[in-house]
């Protein structure tokens, strides 16, 4: 499904965010990215989204190399990934439901999907009672299901979050990753970059870590596995 | 583009006037004032051009021919004339036409004075052939063309006053195309600036909108929107001013200048509306879209 074939990725400024990165995510994983400050993973994900063009390598998504199709196509590209940020990015001045809505209208969705569409997710991630209420009435956990329902709108294959749980405390940390799980468990694969050794630790799905833009680890139902 | 994202486009280009409503006033401003400029000397160069085409079909050239030239061979020569694309119209003055013009100017009324012509006609061989221009410009061309004929003896033009509002039309179009050209620029600048705010202001939207997978038509049209907009509503806003005070404007001009009634023929307001309203609306227009253009193809690269 995700295919990395010897990418290296060199800023302007010299700086080496990716050094010869190879490896393959298939259909339905469930994956933890972690590594510590410039470690290169947001350079990782700005990859699979082809945010950056990297300098060498290739990157597949889905059996298309993405790093040779023309920025024309990135729009189709990105419809496969849906994407959650650490600060959720959410329009404060929309609802809940218009956020969601929102991710369907500009891929231009028939309205009447969107009115059927937008409910069935909020009720997914456990809103469905909070779809008039604005991004600022409610919690950070609150906040993160919305940015997830509305990663999940156009119905991606894959799912890669950044960060998910880093504004989050404990407990609703534990939620959101529960909601990943289950969200893996109806068959989109799932990619996490994560600083939180704890709930790396305790989900035991693979873990590929990556130090100074070389991964230096990657093990199946492995831990964080060193300090950052 | 389909029906449902040009409707989008549409309602955010409109909502990010209202977001954004200090520079769309200024950008709104800038371009009005630059239309309006572009308007009134639109106004009076169309008016003048308009002076100058009854002023060329009031006035023109008067060809006499040598003595013993038949009146077939003159005829043949205003057939000719006749044809060419410069020429309004051609009259044939004969030397009695001539010499009953004459009686009729300088004799009215003093008939017992001409008793001593008997009957003569004094101008005999003054046979002439009137020439009236659709072209004003092209007099000099034509005299020098029939100074070369045979049977022409001499041409009489009124050349003067034309070369005089030839100039003076020329020298108005001039200053306009540069004024023209001034003036876009510095709206173009400005609707530039405004929409880089809009960018600005809708930053976040626009990030979430490429991670979704927006299509760069969908991202960008809403500022497109914006920009054209500002253009029109900068177009509207002199066509409105200059349709509603320009009869007062002549009335006053004609008032004025009482004694150039004649040669001060201007445009009615519905036929001059018909060729400015068109020209400002696309010119704003045009400056709204190229404004967006700018700002876009730097800050919203796809």
């Amino acid at each position: 499904m995700i295919r990395l074939e010897h990418v290296t990725k060199i800023y302007p400024n010299g700086v080496k965010a990716l050094d010869d990165v190879s490896f393959a995510i298939q259909k339905g994983e469930f994956v933890f990215i972690v590594g510590g400050s410039g470690s290169g993973k947001t350079s990782l994900i700005k990859s699979f989204m082809r945010e950056i063009d990297v300098t060498k390598g290739h990157v597949y998504i889905e059996g298309i190399d993405i790093t040779r199709i023309k920025r024309s196509k990135i729009p189709k590209l990105r419809r496969n990934l849906g994407v959650v940020f650490q600060d959720f990015r959410l329009l404060t001045n929309q609802s809940v439901y218009q956020n969601v809505a929102f991710a369907l209208k500009i891929t231009e969705t028939p309205n009447r999907i969107i009115r059927r569409t937008v409910p069935a997710l909020l009720s997914m991630v456990g809103l469905g009672k909070k779809s008039k209420m604005r991004p600022d009435e409610l919690s950070g956990g609150e906040q993160q299901r919305t940015a997830l329902a509305r990663a999940l709108a156009n119905n991606p294959p894959i799912l890669v979050a950044d960060e998910p749980t880093g504004n989050l405390d404990p407990k609703r940390s534990w939620e959101i990753m529960r909601l990943l799980q289950d969200i893996n468990m109806r068959g989109t694969t799932v990619i996490v970059v994560t600083h939180d050794k704890e709930i790396v630790d305790a989900m035991k799905k693979r873990v590929i870590g990556l130090v100074n833009g070389r991964v230096v680890k990657d093990i199946q139902r492995g831990e964080y596995g060193y300090e950052t | 583009m389909r029906l449902r994202t040009l409707a989008y486009c549409l309602t955010q280009g409109v909502k990010n006037l209202f977001k954004n409503r200090l520079m769309t006033m200024a950008s709104i401003s800038t371009i009005m004032a630059s239309l309006f400029v572009v308007s009134i000397f639109y106004c009076v160069v169309v008016n003048l051009d308009y002076v100058l085409e009854e002023f060329e079909h009031k006035i023109g050239i008067a060809v006499f021919f040598d003595e013993g030239v038949s009146e077939n061979e003159i005829l043949t020569l205003k057939n000719q004339l006749e044809a060419r694309d410069e020429v309004f119209e051609v009259i044939y003055v004969s030397e009695e036409e001539a010499w009953h013009n004459f009686k009729n100017n300088y004799f009215k009324d003093r008939e017992d004075l001409l008793a001593g012509f008997n009957n003569d006609n004094p101008l005999r061989g003054s046979s002439s052939l009137q020439v009236l221009f659709n072209d004003i410009s092209q007099q000099s061309a034509l005299v020098n063309l029939l100074n070369r004929e045979d049977i022409v003896r001499h041409v009489r033009e009124a050349e003067e006053v034309t070369v005089i509002v030839q100039n003076l039309n020329d020298l108005i179009t001039y200053i306009s195309i540069a004024l023209i050209f001034i003036l876009s620029i510095i709206s173009l600048f400005i609707i530039a600036n405004t929409i880089r705010l809009a960018i600005t202001l809708r930053s976040k939207e626009i990030t979430i909108m490429r991670y979704i997978g927006a299509k760069t038509s969908m991202i960008r049209g809403p500022f497109i929107v914006e920009g054209i907009i500002i253009g029109l509503i900068g177009g509207l806003i002199p066509i409105g001013i200059i349709y509603y005070f320009y009869d007062q404007v002549v009335l006053s001009i004609t008032t004025q200048f009482f004694l150039l009634k004649d040669f001060l023929v201007f445009l009615p307001v519905e036929q001059l509306m018909g060729q400015l309203a068109p020209v400002v609306l696309l010119t704003g227009a045009s400056l709204g879209y190229l404004g967006s253009r700018m700002t876009i193809s730097r800050y919203l690269k796809a």
